[in-house]
């Protein structure tokens, strides 16, 4: 589904990301892991069109995405669920899903769309009027995976949905993300927790200094003293 | 008299008010004070005083005509002072609208500035004053009062219903998640800079039959929609229509019991104590972002 080759990133004068290629096949939820300043944000950044590589291809089902802009990006399938529950404070819940499908123009779809979410997010149902500011992290966090679900992405970008949440509701985010896997979409699941990693992902990459220094099933991650110590600073 | 001056207040602060408005919405999409704001609201005027007075169209549609055109000018202003400058810094955004205002100023000069210094604007309905009790009451006055409150009601309609005026507002809540949704941005701010001048067109049509058109009109009344704008917390619309009525009111009681040449400066001072008591306006988020 997903296919990045070689994709050179720079800032200025500074390389980040350096021939860094990883594939994430139909269907299945490939992380990618790395401590602070490893590359992964400029990556879901390159990825989203935010930031434009200087070398490299972002194939999405075969179809060029590096260097497009970010609606366009959106429009092709791909969609960014950001960090830090991005969602629209000042709007509703309903009104934050409304701009979830700023790409779509065809009513009933959207109607349909909203309901579908309410059925799978209930606590969004339950607040669907309630202000997104005025919500739990948890539940900003489901909002901001419910916003991107709106755009009827064939890949979804996730961007350390466990950061900032206590315990028990990462939980929950690993159900919800694995929900997400059952329905046929494809995953790339950034993080820093290797835990969430191991529990949701097929495999992962480990990116260093803006190069992958380790790829494999996401299982082994955690029996992988060496990976642990020298990638993730365990 | 103080019914008198608290009404002409209200009429001239709804005006300030509209002017506050387009402040108020560049200045959330954008993060930039738009200072040719006032100019626009000036070419405006002026447009619709070539469509109605020389031009001889009825009031109706030279308001509709110089709304539309001062949507155009707004767009222009986003792509000749805000679009090329978009990743400079703050300071070269504003020189940039102090520049764009500079040259709306020179083309009101050359195209309507030499036939008279003052344009008179003839009323819409009979100049004759209305006689309530104490109360004097200039038609033209009523006239600005609703269609002040028309215009509101349409924007705050525009803001809640329409796809483009939620997009406005999600890319005023949070830029980049709304680039990561599709949304446009680049066309966000420049339907920001056109709604704002259209609004800013429709209170010089509603005013200009109350007052005179200049060329230098702009910025006296840019100054007045600002500090309404900065009174009511600079990014509330609902703060602007409070704050616009405010520095009406006062200006108008200012001048009328303590002398006529405080007409200008009490604005500020109301200004100046609100921001000293509340520096974020009336309306302004008190609390501080969580970051």
């Amino acid at each position: 589904m997903l296919a990045v080759a070689h994709l050179n990133v720079w800032y200025g004068v500074t390389e980040i990301l350096r021939d860094v290629s990883f594939d994430v096949p139909d269907g299945r939820i490939v992380a990618l892991l790395g401590g602070n300043g490893s590359g992964k944000t400029t990556i879901l950044n390159t990825l989203t069109g935010l930031v434009k590589p200087r070398a490299g291809s972002v194939l999405l089902a075969g179809e060029e995405c590096a260097g497009l802009r970010a609606d366009q990006i959106v429009r092709k399938g791909m969609v960014q669920v950001p960090q830090g529950r991005e969602v629209f404070q000042s709007m509703s819940v309903v009104e934050n899903l409304e701009m979830g499908a700023a790409t779509r123009r065809d009513r009933a779809e959207l109607r349909a769309g909203i309901e579908d979410m309410m059925g799978l997010f209930p606590t969004l149902a339950r607040k669907s009027r309630q202000r997104a500011g005025s919500l739990s992290g948890g539940e900003q966090q489901m909002l901001a995976i419910a916003r991107a679900l709106m755009a009827r992405p064939r890949c979804l970008l996730m961007d350390e949905p466990s950061a900032g949440l206590s315990p028990v509701v990462v939980d929950t985010m690993i159900d919800a993300i694995l929900a997400l896997h059952r329905r046929g979409l494809t995953i790339l699941l950034v993080e820093q927790n290797v835990g969430v990693a191991a529990a949701a992902a097929d495999s992962a990459h480990v990116l260093q200094n803006g190069e992958i220094a380790f790829s494999g099933p996401a299982a082994s991650l955690l029996d992988n003293p060496e990976v642990l110590r020298s990638y993730l600073g365990r | 008299m103080l019914g008198y001056l608290v009404l002409s207040g209200i009429t001239t602060g709804a005006l300030y008010a509209l002017v506050a408005l387009g402040v108020v919405i560049v200045f959330k999409a954008t993060g930039t004070v738009n200072f040719a704001h006032g100019d626009l609201f000036m070419i405006g005027g002026f447009l619709a005083f070539t469509f109605h007075v020389l031009m001889g169209l009825p009031y109706l549609v030279a308001l509709a005509l110089a709304v539309a055109a001062g949507f155009g000018i707004g767009i222009l202003t986003d792509r000749i002072a805000f679009r090329p400058l978009m990743r400079a810094n703050l300071v070269s955004l504003v020189l940039a609208t102090v520049g764009f205002s500079f040259i709306l100023k020179g083309i009101a000069r050359s195209v309507w500035g030499g036939k008279a210094d003052l344009f008179a604007f003839p009323p819409l309905i009979s100049p004759d004053p209305i006689f309530l009790g104490p109360l004097i009451i200039i038609p033209q006055q009523l006239v600005a009062i609703g269609g002040a409150a028309l215009v509101m009601g349409a924007f705050a309609a525009f803001f809640r219903l329409t796809r483009i005026g939620k997009m406005m507002q999600a890319t005023a809540d949070n830029p980049k998640a709304a680039t990561l949704v599709g949304i446009r941005t680049d066309r966000v701010y420049m339907y920001a800079f056109g709604v704002g001048a259209a609004v800013a067109a429709s209170a010089a049509v509603l005013m200009a039959p109350l007052t005179l058109l200049y060329p230098d009109i702009g910025f006296v009344l840019f100054i007045k929609g600002f500090a309404a704008a900065v009174l009511g917390g600079l990014s509330s619309l609902p703060g602007a229509v409070v704050g616009g009525l405010v520095v009406g009111v006062v200006e108008a009681l200012a001048g009328g019991y303590i002398n006529s040449s405080f007409l200008e400066v009490s604005a500020f001072v109301v200004i100046m104590v609100v921001l000293v008591l509340r520096p974020t306006g009336l309306f302004g988020a008190t609390a501080v972002r969580r970051v």
